[in-house]
């Protein structure tokens, strides 16, 4: 399902499903905080200003004012930072939006270190925050084809959902022709012994890049890809984990709580299984700048990544 | 379920049954009986009269009750309309009950999870906007209370409703000068209420919130107004029309007692609602 490498990226592809669900169905309605441009929402407000809602430069009011929408019978789709959406805005998800039946999709756009503005615009702590909230669902898509797929999907899943989205030019690595996205499910892009490697969202972009130079170098590994944090199917994890000796977590989040987190708590219930290594951004503050200068600051870039892999391997 | 337009005298009736309903369900383990009390005359004008049934059991119109511990009031009229038993009611702040002291979503009559305070009014007003997107008449009440006011996020939602225009939202402020730990005047003065909320697109009013007539004729002021959100002040008491719970607890935010003093409240209020029914017939 993996493209070959280099295919040419997707301009916006958040407008393009966005003005599709809204085409197909007049329940949903696309909401954000002051960043309609920014979050790459073009022609919903143009053609299908009833299904568009800008509420200001007030997140919390965002989530609470989404739920209530959602309880008039739309399915609100909230879009802001990530950042926002879960440190400024994180009582108003889990309360008014997280603890009922009714489908509310919050989307976090510039995860991670993917903003250049350190520290408030970065969010490296929000999938372990959302990931900890009772039947929520929790995406980071790795690529525009992802994306898209899971945005459609969100429409149609129970509840909280926080997904990570991806603006601007997004990056093409799996094939629209083959990948199937389901919530909850995890993809084997390389099959193989020796180490594995379990990412997610921009982390699989990254891993991609990794496994590649591995390639060259003629090191047998393997790679997952995780864009489901929660609810994750474990026993996948885990039988992707069982007879390697070294696993390594790689993920644009703290090595806290998101899939680092996840997968030793899939090893811990297991009782044991491969050493664990988690790649991601150290328990401290990333710097800001460009996303190139911020990977390699934090050892992430694919050549110092596939480093340690090869030193374990 | 009670009809709608029942008269100002069947109406004060109810409250002090209301009334009566709090000091039963709030003896059992204690509770926010001082709140629900004061509540009830606002409470039996809201749901037994203003609110529009839906001819299938419940309600046209929606309420959304942002505070929770006011969840007392609702279960008091709950039980007039015979969607809780009083015997359900009793287990009110038991272990393992249904009946929460502060409701979550999806429990009977209630609407949104309750009580992380300032959360309410701007969910009523995505119900409010999302109705008028759908072309629907529904009216959106939403409860709150005094000290909830100085949470930021119910001045995101009040400058959000009249921003939109949203002539079908009301909002109910229990103005009763206390929360958790005093005074409200004293602690982050809230006032002038009414004002504020004009500041941000509403019409306002300053009611009695113990007097029906006074409540009606706001809640009739609200329906004809055009273009604007309402917020009606609702200035209370704790245990207003309770008189010996009053002088008892006169700012207790939550009234754990012993039995005997529970039982002269009750008494009170029997007392009251026999004579109310007297003066009825």
């Amino acid at each position: 399902m993996l493209l070959p490498a280099d295919q040419p990226g997707v301009v916006a592809p958040f407008d393009d499903v966005t003005i599709e669900l809204c085409r197909s169905n007049p329940d949903v309605m696309i909401m954000t905080a002051d960043l309609q441009p920014y979050v790459d929402i073009f022609r919903v407000p143009k053609e299908r200003p009833k299904q568009f809602l800008d509420v200001g430069m007030a997140e919390q009011n965002l989530l609470s004012i989404g739920a209530g929408i959602s309880k008039a019978g739309f399915i609100p789709i909230a879009t802001t930072f990530a950042c926002y959406a879960s440190r400024r805005a994180f009582d108003q998800m889990v309360i008014c939006m997280g603890t009922g039946p009714r489908t509310c999709v919050v989307i976090g756009f510039t995860p991670g270190i993917t903003s250049p503005a350190r520290i408030h615009h970065q969010s490296t702590e929000d999938l372990a925050m959302t990931r900890a909230v009772p039947h929520a669902t929790v995406i980071d898509p790795v690529d525009a084809t992802e994306f898209t797929q899971a945005v459609r999907a969100s429409v149609r899943q129970p509840g909280l959902v926080y997904m990570r989205g991806l603006r601007g030019t997004v990056s093409r690595l799996l094939d629209p022709e083959k990948y199937v996205f389901e919530v909850g499910k995890t993809y084997c892009l390389r099959d193989g012994g020796g180490p594995g490697i379990i990412a997610t969202g921009a982390g699989t972009e990254w891993a991609i890049e990794v496994s590649r130079l591995l390639e060259g170098a003629g090191i047998d590994h393997a790679l997952l890809h995780v864009p489901t944090l929660k609810p994750a199917r474990q026993e996948e994890i885990w039988r992707f984990c069982a007879g390697r000796s070294r696993v390594f977590t790689i993920e644009n989040h703290n090595i806290v709580g998101g899939l680092g987190g996840l997968v030793a708590e899939v090893m811990a219930d297991h009782g044991g299984g491969p050493r664990l290594t988690r790649l991601g951004v150290p328990d401290h503050w990333a710097p800001g700048g460009s996303l190139g200068y911020i990977r390699q600051s934090l050892g992430l870039d694919a050549e110092s990544l596939a480093r340690r892999i090869k030193e374990a391997a | 379920m009670k009809g709608r337009n029942l008269s100002i005298t069947e109406l004060e009736h109810l409250a002090l049954k209301m009334r009566r309903n709090v000091i039963d369900i709030c003896m059992q383990r204690g509770g926010y009986a001082g709140q629900g009390v004061a509540l009830a005359d606002l409470g039996a004008s809201l749901y037994f009269h203003e609110m529009r049934p839906d001819g299938k059991g419940w309600y046209h119109d929606v309420f959304v009750n942002s505070n929770g511990h006011d969840a007392i009031m609702c279960y008091s009229a709950f039980a007039e309309q015979g969607l809780y038993t009083m015997d359900e009611l009793r287990t009110y702040n038991a272990d393992g009950t249904d009946v929460d002291m502060s409701p979550c979503e999806g429990r009977r009559g209630f609407v949104i999870t309750m009580g992380s305070l300032g959360q309410g009014p701007s969910q009523a007003a995505g119900i409010a906007y999302g109705e008028r997107v759908r072309g629907s008449d529904k009216r959106v009440y939403c409860l709150l209370s005094d000290g909830e006011l100085q949470e930021g996020n119910v001045w995101e939602a009040a400058m959000f409703a009249g921003h939109h225009k949203l002539d079908n939202l009301v909002f109910l402020i229990d103005n009763n000068d206390l929360q958790a730990g005093g005074n409200t005047r004293n602690i982050l003065n809230v006032e002038p209420v009414p004002e504020k909320f004009e500041a941000f697109g509403f019409k306002a009013r300053r009611v009695n919130g113990n007097s029906i007539p006074e409540i009606l004729d706001a809640f009739a002021e609200a329906r004809s107004t055009k273009g604007k959100p309402y917020a009606m002040v609702c200035d209370t008491k704790l245990f207003q029309g309770s008189p010996y719970m009053q002088t008892r607890f006169p700012t207790a935010h939550f009234v754990q007692t012993d039995m005997e003093t529970w039982k002269a409240g009750l008494a009170e209020l029997e007392g009251l609602i026999a004579a109310s029914h007297a003066d009825a017939e």
